[in-house]
């Protein structure tokens, strides 16, 4: 058993009653049985029981005589079916997800033409099979019947052709008048729209295209021409560096390319008996982010700090390096920042430094520190550079200017929502209004959509046609997967036609690729085969650029005096963007709004977070209860003022600092995301290089009376104080294989003595004469690698996708009725240690009281649990109807027309993975999450039940794809491949964390992965004999046991 | 006395004669010249002439015999042996006909002239209609599955009536005795209800019958009770009408056209699929009329997809055919028909029975999860030629010996299976 202490939350630490009360309880809430039933009204009611008897059986005949009709369906076969249409079997399209904040190529899964499911595409070298939670989820915003359904004038409904004929004559019209025409987008990087883009322009002169991103990127490109002469982003390579260093920039969660960067770090974090090397990660941030929490080593610092702690690591550098210093203040954290230049300089050249501040003088340091250590030619790639996040804040801010002084005649927009997302300072709106013309092609009447002259709503991307290139020499193609639901069109189109040009965009992008992909390639002659392949591989990528070392000769001491002006404050405050919602464009999207932050734990709004600590000193509510409502406090950054906002204790949080998520507070998206928390981009302010500054000193809170619930899936479903995460560190771990790997032993009878037995070895059911039911060929079995897991989500997502897992909604979570089949548990942990006490000679009892002390930087651990499929199953035990049972396969099943809800199961579950449907939660408009319209319910897959009412469910590990796969092997006459069966949270997963296959057979991946020395299965003491095994995370942290608090 | 007792065998006799008459089941079938008129017309007259008013090649044959030139027989007769020799001898009926239906000749038979009166006499008493007589013959085995039970109900209901007239004629007699017995003198016979009094003191006697005779009642109302309940969603037998009077007997039976062909998904898919009407369009662009309902049906295909037959073209306006779904599966239940045809090599008949022979379909098992189950349970898994039982029947050997491998023992019978 691991020697650590862990604790889910601050009221778990501090073992409130509450807790221990409710760790007794599986359901939360008190029924109130008594109150019902001690109800005088009922005796006194008109229906005695005489009667109710005779009501209840008159209905039951009348329910059985109205059974006997059979009921009449219809069945409504094609006219004319497709030829790759089979009726039952899924066809599959690769494309691409690409909506100017994230890329990724993907394959989408469509049964009977509609698309029901989105997973990683593995011919992509980019994004390499992964995905991300907003990708994952993508699909459900393709049904939102809240889009909007025709183009508009004015807000009303209108024709194509008129829009056209009035657009295109108004562009004329400006052309002729040389007034400026402005298409403002987020990041565009497709070849063929930025083609398109540039022959529009070309054919009206006075048009400009502006890019514009609502989380912007834009120090990186600046500091790169100031220190390169390239305004570029270049290539990382996180899984080349053994060092990896990340000021602020939260690259597992949202930074840049998150799904490329999750792979890649993903593979510095494997171990095995082969390789026991592993990356060292450290972050320094305000907030608890998703890197940060994954981090080796983390330190807590103020955001006004970074600039300083950038300098003073390459000042570290420097010295050892022998080149010159620059000037910059000391830090109160310098100890940590020596031991981090230490580990890098011990790793020249296969080490990464990044920095999430959009400020282009701490991203020139930053530069210089990576030039110095010599990544760039290794980790970093300047031949390859990503074409992700091309927003340019100073012409975005320049043409608002513009607006303003009301030169702009024409303005279009293109996947982009400024009203909401820019700071509400710039004055987005009040601009807007002073232009005559403004197209907007957003997909719905959004915040900004709704002040435009014309909405001319674009198509989702699964409808589309179109490419993205995510970086130099990566090319791919998105198809559309559905005919257009609505009467939308393509900003291609939309182009092309207001171009007058007769074209479709389709064969324009076709042209385009037959004109420059085309010729790149010398393997497929003809154009139509190359076209056909790329189609099918989705993506088209040539060998990369040769990568090339850069020559560092810039002077820094400019951008170090700039960096010295940053002052800090009391209160600082960071937006940083969760990994559910991120920029908000998707907020109306109730399988985000209901993921649990990976942090927090928080659903269904954004909050601010605050050091326990400096709560505590303002007298604010730190135990975070169900029915525990929050302090609230208006909270006034850079003159922009939000009141009521709740504020949330967060372990992790730099004392002195704020964070806020942007994202939330939408109020033209739609019934799931409107007025869900507050919109923090308004507060966003400019820093001194004139671009978009993600932190501010500027901070003032004023309490607020009034108090505020936030919903959380943490506390409750506790594992009753048990220890199911094993850790050890790097060290250990090469010495000992098993480090932190502890069998668990058991007492049994031994005669009239006792004996020590391995845990595992004792068993209430079978026994070596009777071994239980025969188990041939194959039994599923899932390996978790906790070292590689980070705790996105992305799996939460898929299951939800591919198992039609419902949305419950704010109230039900609170009630602790959320469903997920898959959950992340996410535990603090403190440093002190048996070992720490044993060295330091401490006492037991100071020991355990130094355990509870409440870790101002905690190490945090995510275990992802599901049903474990137990072969000795406690559930299928008390089961009073056989409703849940095993299968010899391995799998615990569970059968929901045979369910009657008495919820023994989920009470004697140890892992508490089985979730009770309260309610109907589809065809009920209390639950208004797209599952109570006809669209909304299309993304349904219908090789799943949807459960109704009072029945329990629980992970079934994909046993559609088990049986689909079987089938398919048995129809082709042959064995089942290794991996050709995946579930959903293992087919997506970022990091290849979750391994899925048949343990029976010893070369499969699972089998190979069970022999490793780190393998445990969770709670094995209880011999339930799970098939579901993790493996032990372990942390490179020699001589940085203890993070530093700043 | 006696006369009592004669008058009441008298009014006894119908009952008895009713009984008899229940107890042989008289077949009213078509007489023997009818049966066998049938067969020939189907096989020499079928595909150019029917039994209705309505025309094919040639004239609807519906009240032919009056139609033609008297003696009617005679005369048809020599035309169906030679119709050109009738239209040669200046016969002016015949050349009317011949004329109408634009010298098309009709060919002679080679049947004599008893076959030809069996023909005629068939023509003369036609199947009552088309859709009827289908009907019928569908329902029949369907009803011959319950006939055991509805006879045994009927006879039931009889026992019972004549206990109940047996017991009101007692009456009648006992009140009749009285009234004689008052006329002739004769000392009143005991004072009590004689029945009710002999039932009672039987009952009293008898406990041991009456307590088993109540069990019986009770356990065969019970059972017939639960045989309803369970009856609940299972529809065997049932047979809807669809949009379109489509065969099965005709394009599976008469033409013997591949289950396969038209349900193509059935090999790969859990769904065998209906055919989409592309695929009707295979065999009837050509084929445009049938030989039982002529255009009539055909031409819905025709409308569903907005073709027109005459120029060959299709038009802006399909709708899709709504078909009726005759097999449903209970809710909850996941079945696909891949694992079954493809790998467990069954044949279609095996659950969905005789469909070659039914025109219109009807459900032919009853679906219920027993009946899966029973199936599961008996059924071989189908290994050997499949790689991929290779390995899994060695294991398996090692728990089962050389016991014949069931679906059920490779875990065919987990809820899993079917339910998710």
């Amino acid at each position: 058993m691991s020697n650590k202490k862990y604790w889910k939350s601050l009221e778990d630490l501090n073992n409130s009653p509450e807790i221990i009360k409710k760790a007794q309880n599986e359901f939360a809430q008190e029924i109130p049985l008594e109150a019902f039933l001690g109800n005088d009204a009922l005796n006194s009611t008109k229906t005695p029981r005489r009667d109710f008897l005779k009501f209840l059986g008159f209905s039951v005949t009348a329910a059985s005589l109205a059974a006997c009709e059979t009921p009449v369906r219809k069945t409504v076969p094609y006219l004319v079916k497709p030829e790759e249409v089979t009726i039952g079997i899924s066809n599959w399209y690769a494309s691409t997800y690409d909506d100017g904040s994230d890329y990724c190529s993907v394959l989408v899964k469509t049964r009977e033409g509609r698309p029901i499911k989105i997973e990683g595409n593995k011919f992509s070298s980019f994004s390499a099979g992964g995905t991300n939670a907003r990708v994952q989820a993508s699909v459900l915003s393709l049904y939102d019947n809240e889009r909007i359904q025709s183009p508009a004038k004015a807000g009303n409904a209108a024709t194509w052709k008129d829009i056209d004929n009035e657009i295109g004559s108004k562009i004329e019209a400006a052309a002729a008048a040389q007034a400026p025409i402005r298409i403002l987008t987020s990041t565009i990087t497709s070849p063929s729209l930025n083609g398109l883009i540039a022959d529009f322009v070309a054919k009206y002169p006075t048009a400009k295209h502006v890019t514009y991103d609502a989380v912007s990127y834009a120090a990186i490109r600046k500091a790169n021409m100031q220190t390169f002469g390239a305004s570029v982003i270049p290539s990382y390579d996180f899984s080349k560096a053994n060092v990896i260093v990340s000021f602020g920039a939260d690259f597992l969660g949202n930074w840049l390319s998150p799904i490329q960067f999750a792979r890649q770090y993903g593979v510095t974090r494997k171990l095995n008996k082969d390789k026991k090397e592993m990356s060292k990660h450290f972050q320094f941030e305000s907030y608890m982010s998703l890197s940060g929490a994954n981090a080796d080593v983390r330190v807590a610092i103020k955001p006004s700090q970074i600039g300083a702690a950038v300098v003073s690591l390459y000042n570290a550098i420097a010295t050892k390096a022998g080149a010159a210093t620059i000037s910059g203040a000391k830090v109160n954290f310098d100890k940590s920042i020596a031991q981090t230049a230490d580990a890098l300089w011990n790793n020249k050249g296969k080490s990464l430094v990044v920095c999430g501040a959009n400020d282009a003088n701490i991203q020139s340091v930053v530069n210089g520190i990576n030039a110095m250590l010599t990544n760039y030619g290794t980790t970093i790639d300047m031949a390859n550079p990503l074409n992700l996040a091309q927003g340019n804040d100073e012409e975005f801010i320049a043409l608002v200017n513009e607006m303003k002084e009301g030169k702009v005649s024409v303005l279009m927009m293109l996947n982009c929502n400024p009203v909401y997302s820019a700071p509400k300072a710039l004055g987005f709106e009040a601009a807007l209004s002073k232009v005559p013309t403004s197209i907007a092609t957003a997909d719905r009447k959004d915040e900004t959509a709704s002040k435009c002259t014309y909405i001319c709503p674009d198509h989702h991307f699964l409808e589309s046609w179109g490419d993205a290139s995510p970086k130099a020499n990566t090319y791919a193609l998105i198809q559309p997967t559905i005919y257009p639901l609505f009467n939308t069109r393509s900003f291609g189109d939309s182009l092309l036609t207001w171009m007058k040009n007769p074209m479709k965009y389709q064969d324009y992008v076709k042209a385009n690729w037959e004109k420059k992909m085309f010729p790149l390639q010398s393997a497929e002659p003809m154009f139509q085969n190359f076209w056909m392949k790329s189609l099918h591989d989705g993506v088209f990528e040539l060998a990369a650029n040769p990568i090339s070392t850069v020559n560092w000769n810039y002077d820094l001491s400019a951008a170090a005096s700039e960096i010295s002006k940053e002052t800090g404050s009391e209160l600082e405050i960071t937006f940083y963007q969760k990994i559910s919602i991120g920029n908000g464009t998707n907020a109306n999207n109730p399988w985000l709004q209901e993921m649990p932050d990976p942090i927090s734990k928080i659903t269904w709004d954004n909050y601010i977070t605050m050091s326990p600590k400096e709560m505590e000193k303002r007298g604010y509510n730190i135990i975070h209860e169900k029915e525990e409502k929050m302090n609230t406090v208006n909270l006034t950054v850079n003159g922009v003022t939000i009141e009521k906002v709740p504020v949330f204790p967060q372990p992790g949080q730099a004392e002195g600092t704020i964070a806020l998520s942007v994202g939330y507070g939408r109020t033209m998206v739609g019934k799931a995301g409107n007025n869900v928390g507050v919109n923090a981009f308004s507060l966003v302010g400019t820093n001194g290089s004139g671009l978009m500054s993600y932190h501010s000193s500027k901070v003032s809170i004023a309490d607020n009376s009034e108090k505020y619930m936030l919903v959380t899936t943490q506390t409750h479903q506790t594992l009753m104080g048990r220890e199911m995460v094993k850790e050890t560190t790097l060290s250990e771990f090469r010495k000992n294989g098993k480090a932190g790997n502890h069998t668990e032993m058991l007492f049994i009878a031994d005669g009239h003595d006792h004996k020590k037995v391995p845990a595992h070895t004792v068993n209430l059911w079978a026994t070596e004469e009777n071994p239980g039911f025969p188990k041939p060929g194959l039994q599923w079995s899932m390996g978790i690698d906790l070292n590689s897991c980070i705790g996105c989500g992305n799996c939460l997502v898929s299951c939800q996708a591919e198992n039609n897992v419902s949305v419950v909604g704010k109230d039900e979570v609170r009630m602790n009725r959320e469903m997920h089949w898959i959950r992340i548990d996410r535990y603090y942990s403190s440093s002190m240690s048996k070992e720490k006490a044993e060295a330091e000679k401490k006492g037991v009892i100071d020991m355990y009281h130094e355990m509870e002390i409440p870790e101002e930087n905690p190490q945090v651990v995510f275990q992802p649990v599901m049903c474990m499929h137990c072969n000795h199953a406690p559930c299928e035990t008390v089961c009073p109807v056989l409703a849940t049972t095993h299968s010899n396969e391995g799998l615990n099943q569970m059968t929901y027309n045979r369910c009657v809800g008495t919820k023994y199961c989920a009470n004697n579950c140890p892992y508490k993975v089985r979730r009770f449907n309260w309610f109907k939660y589809f065809e009920n408009d209390q639950f208004d999450f797209h599952m109570n319209n006809d669209l909304g319910k299309m993304v349904l897959n219908p090789d799943v039940t949807v459960r109704s009412r009072g029945v329990m469910e629980k992970c079934s590990m994909c046993i559609q794809r088990i049986q689909e796969g079987k089938l398919t092997a048995k129809k082709q006459g042959r064995e089942i491949k290794d991996g050709e069966i995946d579930t959903a949270c293992a087919q997506s997963c970022p990091t290849n964390a979750i391994t899925f296959g048949n343990i029976a057979d010893k070369s499969s991946q699972v089998s190979k992965m069970k022999e490793e020395d780190r393998s445990y299965y969770m709670l094995e003491e209880l011999g339930v004999q799970p098939s579901v095994f993790y493996q032990v995370k372990v942390r490179n942290v020699e001589g940085h046991s203890e993070a530093h608090h700043s | 006395m006696h006369t009592i007792n004669k008058a009441l065998k008298v009014f006894f006799k119908p009952f008895v004669l009713i009984a008899v008459f229940l107890t042989f089941n008289v077949d009213a079938s078509y007489s023997q010249d009818i049966a066998a008129g049938e067969k020939l017309f189907k096989i020499n007259c079928a595909s150019c002439h029917k039994v209705t008013d309505q025309k094919l090649v040639g004239p609807g044959l519906k009240g032919v015999a009056a139609r033609v030139p008297q003696p009617a027989e005679e005369w048809l007769i020599k035309w169906i042996k030679n119709s050109q020799a009738v239209v040669k001898s200046g016969d002016a009926y015949a050349n009317k006909i011949f004329n109408e239906y634009n010298k098309s000749v009709m060919p002679s038979q080679a049947l004599t002239d008893d076959e030809i009166k069996s023909v005629l006499a068939y023509i003369a008493n036609p199947p009552a209609d088309t859709k009827a007589a289908d009907k019928k013959e569908d329902a029949a085995p369907a009803a011959s599955a319950q006939d055991s039970s509805t006879v045994l109900y009927f006879l039931l209901g009889l026992i019972i009536l004549f206990l109940i007239l047996i017991s009101v004629l007692n009456g009648v007699k006992n009140s009749l005795q009285r009234l004689v017995n008052q006329k002739e003198g004769l000392p009143e016979p005991v004072p009590v209800n004689y029945n009710a009094a002999f039932l009672k003191n039987w009952a009293r006697t008898n406990k041991k019958i009456v307590a088993l005779g109540l069990i019986v009642i009770v356990s065969y109302g019970a059972k017939a009770a639960w045989n309803g309940m369970m009856g609940i969603g299972i529809y065997e037998g049932y047979a809807p009408e669809q949009p379109i009077y489509f065969s099965h007997k005709i394009h599976a039976g008469e033409n013997a056209i591949s289950c396969v062909y038209c349900h193509s998904g059935v090999e790969k898919s859990k769904i065998s699929n209906v055919p989409s009407a592309n695929v009707c369009m295979n065999c009837h662009k050509a084929i445009q009329e049938g030989t039982v309902t002529g255009k009539k049906e055909i031409a819905k295909i025709y409308a569903a997809l907005d073709y027109n037959p005459e120029k060959d073209t299709y038009g802006p306006n399909p709708k899709p055919i709504k078909w009726v779904k005759v097999h449903q599966l209970p809710e909850h239940a996941y079945f696909n028909h891949a694992q079954h045809v493809t790998v467990g090599k069954q044949e279609c008949t095996t659950c969905h029975g005789p469909v070659a022979e039914m025109d219109t379909l009807r459900q032919f098992t009853p679906l219920t999860m027993g009946w899966c189950i029973d199936c599961h349970r008996k059924t071989e898994v189908k290994m050997a030629d499949n790689p991929y039982y290779t390995k899994l029947h060695e294991e398996l050997k090692k728990t089962y010996g050389k016991k014949p491998i069931t679906v059920s023992m490779m875990g065919g019978i987990e809820c899993g299976k079917c339910h998710y």
